[in-house]
């Protein structure tokens, strides 16, 4: 059976490569950029899940996080000249002036940059609990806005950069998706995985089995962060130009929203929400245009579409209380169940 | 039935993609003689021109982008034909967003195969669609970015409004000549780039007509959103400037001057085209009365023969004065359509040719030549508020 599902993975994800062979080819710029947001989002609710679903952390420092990212991404692949042309303002600090690295260094870099910053925060922050923790969270991602606001000679300041060099393609955001996907669902699997469920089910149970609070808390945030960092740092390089209000509480709100609505606490929940909502919001785009039915035409409503958006996100809510998923994963060996089950297998079905 | 259900979803889903990339295949918004059965991809060579129109109309800046559609959709009323076939706006929302704002213009270029792009309000967003309307060499005109960055570098991103350096260079001029000033504070919005960099060019403009390096005695940052600037006013006012420049979003700057009445501080306030809002008025009450700001565009004196047009038709048709990013709105669809028409093909490398040689076109806001950045060169309006109504001082020629 394992050597069954071992081979469907790799299956699938020669399958995935495939596809994105041929999508990069044939597929025009525009859904090309649709797919690139939503391994970027898959990505950005992933690292979110691991510590707000998986850890039961309420954090909500992701801009925060992706802002470090995308910033030094951004400061570290750009060139001299393009940097010349940023800062006419105020020129930039010496030695980021002249520094021009390849797009994966930079990308690690600013997780890493990411990852010890959220080790700072997470220091102290973390021995809060519940709504303690999501406001001073939420205060550390509006201090690095600011802070990102106010150092003109590093960040060009509310004016922003432009011209950052498009490395993001395909394989970059859906090969770093798959590698997000499966170091954090061998994370979830191992030991370490099992203490932070632990910790979300019941924190005082858990720290009498024996599980060190703090540090499984802080290993979740930091990694968490690094991964924010890398979607951050793909989000910058995709768009070309990022500015301090790009990183506002409402970036966090966005990806929480998809971790909600897959469910928090399941990997497959996070991947088919991000790629639900980011592909959706855009499909949705139809309704701001005017429809033609073919006997009558319907005129547009610019707007429109965010309104039956905000309606189809109640239905999930009231419907999925848990979200899509719940805390349910995909599995081959379900999916092969779901197809070949009779009816023996549904009163197992039922009871679960 | 929980099995029944799942697969119903996802057939749904199924046919709901497909549904989409079906329509895909001809815009929606093609009249119905045209998308017949084989429903072809439209081309250059169509009977219609599409213009894409990108802006917030949803979200913290739709008013903005609202006021700007308006003039769009004047323009394209008055003038919706060109070279013998019609114009048609494709108008996208770009929710306010940076990531979103990229992904508009996208769409424009690749599902609704545009020839040409209006948008955004907003220097930021105008900025995410830089990379696009570049690599697919679709010529933009943003109506009211001011931000130089916008343009800088991009060689299809153009404007049809002054760039801030500009702005910033007539008050400093405003405030050295008129007022008498030798002595400048600056109170600015620091999470603002616009701002920002109108503050910086200011400075740099009034010491240089000074001739005193210390002739901008204090500069003092407030974020979005302040309620209260007690503190920063004092400080300023410690070091009795003969004026005082305060650039930002029209809420808070009508606050900045009100407590600055307030507090019996009576020095001149000057400021940007930001101010031009009835809420600034509202807010600050008779507080602002006096103040000046530097603005693109005047309803009371028409500056070209295309203004007296603009006004009378919006006058007729919403019944109220037009504001500046409306006649420019108005201007950016006029110009793009004056391009192709020179240009005498739909081709959009050609279109932008046209667009960047674009030398004393009379728009509605004033007469535009572009420069070598796509800029454009025009005057700028003074503006003070007297007895709780904007008027018109001077018109300040380019230099």
């Amino acid at each position: 059976m394992k050597i069954r599902n071992t081979i469907l993975t790799l299956v699938s994800i020669a399958l995935l490569a495939a596809f994105i062979w041929y999508a990069d080819s044939n597929f025009d710029s525009y859904k090309i950029r649709i797919l690139n947001l939503c391994a970027i989002y898959t990505i950005l609710a992933l690292s979110m899940n691991l510590i707000n679903g998986f850890t039961g952390l309420l954090s909500l420092g992701h801009a925060g996080f992706m802002a470090v990212g995308a910033y030094t991404t951004a400061l570290l692949t750009m060139s001299e000249t393009a940097k010349q042309q940023n800062f006419f303002l105020k020129p930039i600090v010496a030695p980021l002036a002249t520094i021009t690295l390849p797009f994966l260094p930079a990308l690690l870099i600013g997780g890493v940059l990411s990852a010890f910053v959220a080790f700072l925060i997470g220091a102290p922050t973390l021995r809060l609990r519940g709504d303690y923790l999501a406001i001073a969270t939420l205060g550390f991602s509006e201090i690095i806005r600011i802070v990102f606001t106010n150092t003109q000679n590093i960040t060009n300041g509310p004016l922003g950069l432009k011209s950052i060099p498009n490395n993001t393609n395909l394989w970059w955001t859906f090969g770093l998706a798959l590698v997000t996907l499966i170091l954090i669902k061998s994370l979830i699997d191992s030991s370490y995985g099992k203490a932070l469920k632990a910790i979300r089910e019941d924190e005082v149970a858990a720290e009498s089995m024996g599980i060190n609070l703090f540090q499984h808390k802080l290993i979740a945030f930091i990694i968490g962060a690094f991964f924010a960092a890398i979607g951050g740092g793909l989000l910058g390089s995709l768009i070309g130009a990022i500015n301090p209000i790009m990183f506002r509480f409402i970036l966090t709100f966005n990806v929480l929203l998809i971790v909600v609505m897959g469910g928090m606490g399941s990997i497959t929940g996070s991947v088919i929400s991000a790629f639900a909502v980011t592909a959706g919001l855009e499909y949705l785009r139809v309704l701001d245009e005017s429809i033609n039915l073919g006997f009558v035409t319907i005129k547009g409503i610019p707007g429109l579409r965010m309104v039956v958006f905000a309606g189809l996100l109640m239905v999930v809510v009231i419907f999925f209380k848990n979200g899509l998923m719940g805390t349910k994963e995909f599995s081959w060996d379900k999916l092969i169940n779901f197809f070949t089950s009779k009816k023996r297998f549904k009163k197992k079905e039922v009871g679960q | 039935m929980k099995k029944y259900l799942s697969i119903f979803m996802v057939m749904l889903l199924v046919l709901s993609i497909g549904l989409v990339g079906c329509s895909s295949q001809a815009p929606a918004d093609t009249p119905a003689e045209e998308n017949g059965e084989e429903a072809t991809e439209p081309s250059a060579d169509d009977d219609v021109i599409r213009i894409g129109v990108f802006q917030p109309i949803t979200g913290a800046n739709a008013a903005g982008g609202e006021l700007e559609v308006e003039g769009v959709r004047l323009a394209n009323e008055l003038y919706p034909e060109v070279l013998g076939k019609k114009v048609e706006l494709v108008i996208v929302d770009n929710r306010s967003d940076v990531q979103e704002a990229a992904s508009a213009a996208n769409r424009l270029i690749e599902r609704d195969k545009v020839s040409a792009i209006i948008g955004s309000w907003g220097s930021g967003f105008s900025m995410a669609a830089g990379d696009a309307v570049r690599d697919n060499q679709i010529p933009a005109v943003a109506a009211s970015a001011t931000n130089p960055l916008v343009t800088q570098g991009n060689d299809y991103y153009f404007r049809v409004c002054f760039i801030d350096p500009f702005q910033g260079v007539v008050m400093a001029n405003y405030a050295y000549n008129n007022l008498g000033a030798r002595k400048a504070a600056i109170v600015r919005e620091i999470s603002n780039d616009y701002a920002v960099g109108l503050a910086r060019f200011f400075e740099d403009a009034f010491i240089e007509l000074t001739g005193d390096p210390d002739s901008v005695v204090a500069i003092a940052d407030y974020q979005t959103g302040d309620q209260d600037f007690t503190s920063q006013l004092l400080n300023v006012n410690a070091q009795n400037p003969d004026v005082i420049f305060a650039p930002g979003n029209f809420t808070e700057s009508a606050l900045v001057i009100r407590q600055a009445k307030e507090q019996g501080i009576d020095i001149p306030f000057i400021g940007g085209d930001t101010w031009e809002t009835p809420e600034f008025i509202e807010i600050g009450q008779e507080h602002v009365e006096g103040i000046v700001f530097s603005t693109f565009f005047t309803s009371e004196t028409p500056i070209t023969s295309e203004s007296e047009t603009f006004l009378a038709e919006y006058r007729k048709r919403y019944n109220r004065e037009p504001a500046a990013v409306t006649a420019l709105g108005y201007d950016a669809y006029i110009l793009i359509l004056d391009a192709i028409e020179r240009a005498g093909v739909v081709d959009s490398v050609k279109i932008r040719d046209e667009i960047a040689k674009t030398q004393g076109f009379e728009g509605a806001a004033g007469i535009i030549s572009l420069d070598e950045n796509g800029d454009a060169v025009k005057s700028a309006v003074i503006k003070t508020v007297t007895d709780g109504k904007f008027i018109y001082m001077d018109t300040i020629e380019p230099f």
